[in-house]
């Protein structure tokens, strides 16, 4: 009976395979608080505190504010917007991405959006905005309005070999039902406070993830087709789910299971 | 069983079960890996002991979930009701995953200057099984307190 | 390996001489039990965890801990303090390949 693997399966990408099936066990209020405590110390705290020394070092909030064209004490506001149209871009862009143009802008070497630095980044860059609320304006230009429209068809689309889109799973009529014990989560409730709370901690996982790869752990797992960070298709898909949260506040980091 | 429905109607099941054979083997292999530090609990318990007598005491509260939605990361929390003074105190609190490879999770030795003998963190199980703590007290005597853990991995997200 | 990176909270963040506050530690560390296998080559991944954890208040001992592989990843660990006046809380953390931190926060009561 000893012979357990401590966690070893447990701490593997999937989990599907170590379910119990046919338990329907949910968790009472008390274990719930318990979890909700874990918040404070939500160990993705040491991520952003790396990625504000690594921003400091490479950026700087005021190089970073003239970039975007806003003043350094607009910025929390205009952070709470992303995705959105940025000039200096000519298109609808992450908060990541604008980290990608500022390093590109001083003439130093851009990472990638998987990178350390850039997620690191991008969460500290968007904690400066913590207690805002999320307001993105899907109507704000053309552009933004031709991109909700491709992030909902992107959402609707059958891409997968099972025929799923993420609406199978995410439309309101199906959600609260579960997935292997897995509530589905409404990525619009209050509860869920989707984008306003990624990047979070995932415990399933031990690290920090953003939106786009928790979008992307979502295509793998459903067998859909993923699509590319940084695509026009993953950013569109930002735009559409983090309308959907529009007006909750931020809280960064968030944890998740 | 809105569950089972939602299943049949999408056929997600078997989006999740083509994982699944995969992701089982692996857990089996994992099973035959003997750990560094393997220990039982009785073992454990009475390194710790010394073969005194563990006396189970409301004095030592442990709280757990009861059902943990994921045994990598499960939070505890013991205190141990005492004045902490330099007369009476709380030595130690150790903490005991009973049906983990090694049980051992941590031992806390504490000192009057801590006021309070509390100490709370996240530990890995690897099923379900009772968590332990032993109040390790400076009159010499051993208390504990335990609590059960369902660990249930549920989820393909 | 690159250092291992700490962070400690008190809570509340106000508080007054006497009173008990709570420290949390909280460091990076993968916890590895020795028992999980590389997916790719087969080969179990070596123990690597923190095993020894010391709470100093003006370079007093105040906890020490002895830790095993069963705290999860990037482990939390909290205790108490009765803040007894102003000075230094030291956290030395170390790990069973010898790996070691050092990290300090100010106490610093009210009133
Ligand atoms: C097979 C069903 C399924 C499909 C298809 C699916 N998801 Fe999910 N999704 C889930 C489940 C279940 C969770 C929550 C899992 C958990 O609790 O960790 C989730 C969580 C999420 C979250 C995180 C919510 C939060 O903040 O906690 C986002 C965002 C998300 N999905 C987006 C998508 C997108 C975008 C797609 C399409 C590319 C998609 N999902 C497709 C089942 C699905």
């Amino acid at each position: 009976m000893r012979n357990f693997s401590i966690c070893a399966a447990l701490l593997s990408i999937s989990l599907c395979g170590l379910l119990n099936a046919d338990e329907q066990l949910s968790m009472s209020d008390s274990d719930k608080a318990m979890y909700a405590e874990m918040v404070e110390n939500n160990p993705a705290a040491m991520d952003i505190a790396d990625g504000e020394e690594t921003f400091n070092r490479l950026i700087g909030e005021e190089a970073y504010a003239k970039m975007l064209g806003v003043k350094a004490k607009d910025l929390p506001k205009y952070i709470a917007g992303f995705p959105r149209f940025v000039k200096p871009a000519g298109k609808v862009v992450t908060l990541a991405q604008t980290l990608q143009m500022a390093m590109a802008d001083r003439g130093q070497n851009v990472p990638k959006l998987e990178s350390k630095e850039i997620v690191t980044m991008s969460a500290y860059v968007k904690s400066l905005a913590n207690d805002q609320k999320t307001n993105i304006d899907v109507k704000a230009n053309k552009q933004m309005k031709e991109m909700m429209a491709l992030g909902q068809a992107v959402f609707e689309e059958r891409r997968g070999g099972r025929g799923l889109s993420c609406n199978s799973c995410h439309s309101p009529d199906i959600v609260g039902s579960r997935l292997r014990m897995q509530p589905l989560p409404d990525l619009g409730a209050k509860e869920t406070a989707a984008a306003g709370t990624w990047p979070a901690y995932r415990m399933t996982q031990s690290a920090m993830v953003t939106l786009d790869k928790r979008m992307q752990q979502c295509m793998k797992n459903a067998l859909l087709a993923e699509i590319p960070l940084g695509s026009k298709e993953m950013v569109a898909l930002e735009v559409y789910v983090t309308n959907k949260t529009k007006g909750n506040a931020i809280q960064i980091p968030g944890l998740k299971r | 069983m809105e569950r089972r429905s939602f299943l049949k109607g999408f056929g997600t099941a078997a989006a999740c079960a083509a994982l699944l054979p995969r992701m089982a083997s692996a857990a089996d292999e994992a099973k035959k890996v003997v750990g560094p530090n393997e220990m039982s609990i009785e073992t454990a318990i009475a390194a710790i002991t010394g073969g005194k007598p563990l006396t189970p005491s409301s004095k030592v509260s442990l709280s757990a979930p009861e059902i943990a939605e994921n045994g990598a990361v499960v939070p505890v929390k013991v205190t141990v009701e005492s004045p902490m003074t330099e007369k009476s105190y709380v030595k130690a609190i150790h903490v005991f995953a009973t049906k983990n490879n090694n049980v051992r999770c941590a031992n806390v030795y504490l000192t009057p200057a801590n006021g309070e003998a509390s100490f709370g963190t996240r530990i890995k199980l690897g099923g379900t099984q009772d968590v332990l703590a032993i109040a390790e007290m400076s009159d010499g005597t051993f208390l504990s307190g335990k609590q059960n853990v369902k660990v249930t991995i549920g989820g393909c997200g | 390996m690159a250092e291992m990176k700490t962070l400690i909270k008190i809570k509340p963040k106000t508080y007054a001489v006497g009173e008990i506050v709570k420290i949390d530690f909280m460091a990076m560390h993968p916890m590895e039990s020795g028992m999980r296998k590389d997916k790719d080559t087969g080969a179990i991944i070596p123990a690597h965890y923190i095993n020894e954890v010391n709470f100093l208040f003006n370079d007093k001992l105040l906890t020490k801990m002895i830790t095993w592989e069963s705290l999860s990843v990037n482990p939390v660990l909290t205790i108490s303090l009765k803040v007894s006046g102003a000075g230094t809380l030291k956290v030395l953390a170390k790990d069973n390949k010898g790996q070691s931190v050092e990290s300090t926060v100010a106490i610093t009561p009210k009133g």
